[in-house]
């Protein structure tokens, strides 16, 4: 433990060190741009006869320009863009706004930064539980389902389909309830794959979309996050499922029945302990459970990927991702730095967190 | 059992590669029949993009993933504090969300773009490419590794290098390649996915909310852009109203087919990538 714990404070140093040279760097660069270019504009903004506000004078000014340096008509027009863009910035610039902010990472800045940060992490770990929960929930319906040999939605249909003669009212009410369960089962899985942006985009007539509530629920449900998770779960308990324990496990008379209510009650999708120590379900669960739980580190880092996706694909202002975006645009890099560097930060504080509840449970399933 | 063994159908892998095959096609023949000219081009080469750089990361990420996971092995054995560096190095690399490291790539591109480097729609795709399989290879170098470790265990490991057959030739030819092909297909499923998704939704990002400096004209066409387009917007908002009139339902598939399409494409297709790598998994039981 201390070698792992050693290693993650090792890169959250280094790579805090390295980012913190870096915004200093890019802070020391920044002010030297805004030199370089006021340096080149100012000669021009000089020119007392010259009014950059009146159209007239900015078309003679670019047409002597033109006649004075026939041959860098690009460096002219840009340098007319510049002149432009500095003028703009007089009445635009929160920086000349009476309490507005400097460009940068100023200690406002930070202060707002350090608010954001705490509602992604928020977001974030309600986002984690809810969805950890909810794929091993799915992937113990999946793993019952598949042990008990029920046919999928698709399946029905045909084996339906092929069924019973003369075909009666009930045999047509019945396909119709397995072709609704069919396309529900349809919407399901295009719900689940779809990426976040997409479902918001095509319900946000009807929604408010930039609630945290929405978010929440787009964190769990969509970019296949979901889906995916539980996959890997019930890949874990069909493999485990197959070991030589289990079967000798049924030999020696542990209950192996797979029926809903009966052999596996319905709230083991939410508890999964909560199965009887008799039935085998109860020790699959648990050792499969015991090699899934370093892989929530990948699914941490994906979350976060699928967090702030929808943070800045939908614009959702005064977040966290939304601001990173928003720095990147306006080429403030070292606030962009900053932002990346508190989002490593989670990451490795989860990674330590999962490797801590790791190593717990190898050391009860070791009988340590 | 409905599904006999032998047929297509027990080949869930086969089956789902042919109805993602099928069902492009299907899409395909419906936006040539209603969808306008212009739109129906720019949704093919927007098709044609994401797929040449979804294999392009694939690729990459085959060979990084590859030569890093045997690198990593050699290393472990004949270099150890070089392995510890390499190792911590992937790791930290690891610890960077997957879209912040593709963000980061795109700064760049638009610096690059910006001093008139990689001027090319093909070199600002490989180079997107190359900047998603970096955040991404690093699946190809665990299952290699963990491949080569559960193999080193068994005796015939010992054995060939016995005999003098080279470590590397072990490893390359008998372990990865002859014993490992179906794990590392059924990766490269998943990376392809993954690339599908990560494509999309930094193109979506980058065309709703970045680069003014530079024009978005600049960016090869992918399906992501498409549907970061006003127009794509329009009609995934107006799936929307079909909650408020289900009678509208018939406009999504005459009158809102770009953004429907896209959208189609890039769900239908993780979905049907999803099943293939299931398909391979339960029928190689990986």
């Amino acid at each position: 433990m201390k070698s792992r714990l050693l290693e993650h404070a090792l890169s959250i140093v280094l790579v805090t060190l390295f980012f913190s040279v870096l915004i200093i760097f890019m802070r020391g660069k920044e002010a030297d741009i805004q030199a370089d270019r006021t340096a080149a504009i100012a000669p021009y903004l000089e020119l007392d006869f010259i009014d950059f506000g009146n159209p007239l004078h900015r078309a003679q000014f670019a047409e002597a320009l033109d006649v004075f340096y026939p041959d860098r008509r690009a460096g002219n027009d840009s340098l007319i863009q510049s002149i432009e863009s500095f003028r703009q910035e007089q009445f635009t610039s929160e920086e000349y706004k009476t309490g507005g902010e400097k460009r940068g990472l100023s200690s406002g800045k930070a202060l707002q930064l350090i608010g954001m940060f705490a509602q992604f992490c928020l977001v974030y770990l309600i986002v984690m539980v809810l969805s950890h929960r909810a794929s091993t929930g799915l992937a113990i319906i999946r793993f019952v389902n598949m042990r008990a040999a029920r046919p999928s939605a698709l399946a029905q249909i045909i084996l339906h389909a092929r069924g019973s003669r003369p075909r009666g009212s009930s045999w047509y009410l019945t396909l119709l309830f397995l072709l609704l369960k069919s396309f529900g089962v349809f919407l399901g899985y295009a719900v689940l794959f779809a990426p976040a942006y997409v479902i918001a985009y095509s319900i946000r007539s009807g929604f408010d979309t930039d609630s945290y509530l929405f978010m929440v629920i787009l964190g769990v449900i969509s970019n296949g996050l979901l889906i995916t998770r539980a996959s890997r779960f019930s890949a874990f308990l069909t493999a485990e499922s197959r070991k030589g324990y289990v079967q000798t496990s049924i030999v020696k008379n542990l209950d192996a029945s797979y029926q809903w209510g009966k052999g596996i009650p319905y709230k083991a999708v939410v508890e999964p302990t909560k199965v009887l120590s008799s039935h085998v379900f109860r020790h699959i669960y648990r050792n499969a459970r015991h090699q899934y739980l370093p892989s929530l580190k990948e699914h941490a880092s994906f979350l976060i990927t699928g967090l702030i996706i929808i943070e800045m694909a939908l614009n959702i202002q005064g977040h966290l991702g939304y601001e990173l975006l928003q720095n990147i645009l306006y080429r403030q890099y070292d606030v962009a730095v900053a932002i990346i560097v508190g989002i490593f930060l989670i990451v490795k504080a989860t990674d330590m967190v999962i490797d801590a509840w790791v190593l717990r449970e190898a050391a009860r399933y070791e009988n340590k | 059992m409905i599904l006999k063994r032998g047929t297509i159908v027990s080949r869930q892998d086969i089956l789902w590669t042919c109805i993602w095959v099928g069902g492009l096609i299907v899409l395909g023949i419906w936006d040539g029949l209603f969808l306008n000219s212009p739109a129906f081009v720019m949704v093919q080469t927007a098709f044609r993009n994401t797929v040449l750089a979804c294999t392009f990361v694939l690729l990459l990420s085959l060979l990084f993933g590859w030569a890093s996971g045997i690198a990593l092995h050699f290393l472990e054995t004949n270099n150890r504090p070089l392995y510890l560096l390499t190792t911590f190095a992937l790791n930290v690399l690891r610890s960077v969300p997957q879209i912040i490291g593709t963000l980061i790539g795109y700064v760049i591109l638009t610096f690059f773009l910006g001093r008139g480097i990689l001027n090319s729609q093909t070199s600002q795709l490989a180079w997107m490419s190359l900047v998603i399989a970096l955040v991404v290879f690093q699946e190809v170098t665990d299952l290699v590794r963990e491949r080569i470790a559960h193999y080193s265990k068994l005796e015939f490991f010992h054995a060939m290098l016995s005999c003098g057959i080279k470590e590397h030739r072990i490893i390359n030819r008998e372990i990865l390649w002859k014993n490992s092909r179906a794990h590392l297909l059924n990766k490269l499923v998943s990376i392809f996915a993954t690339a599908i998704f990560l494509q999309c939704s930094i193109d979506f990002i980058v065309s709703v909310g970045l680069s003014t400096d530079v024009s978005l004209s600049n960016f090869p066409v992918t399906l992501g852009s498409l549907l970061a387009k006003l127009d794509s917007k329009q009609d995934i908002l107006a799936i929307g109203t079909i909650l408020k009139d289900i009678t509208s339902i018939r406009s999504l598939f005459f009158e809102h087919l770009q953004g429907i399409s896209t959208a189609c494409i890039i769900v239908f297709s993780l979905f049907c990538l999803y099943k293939i790598s299931q398909g391979l998994a339960r029928h190689y039981r990986l």
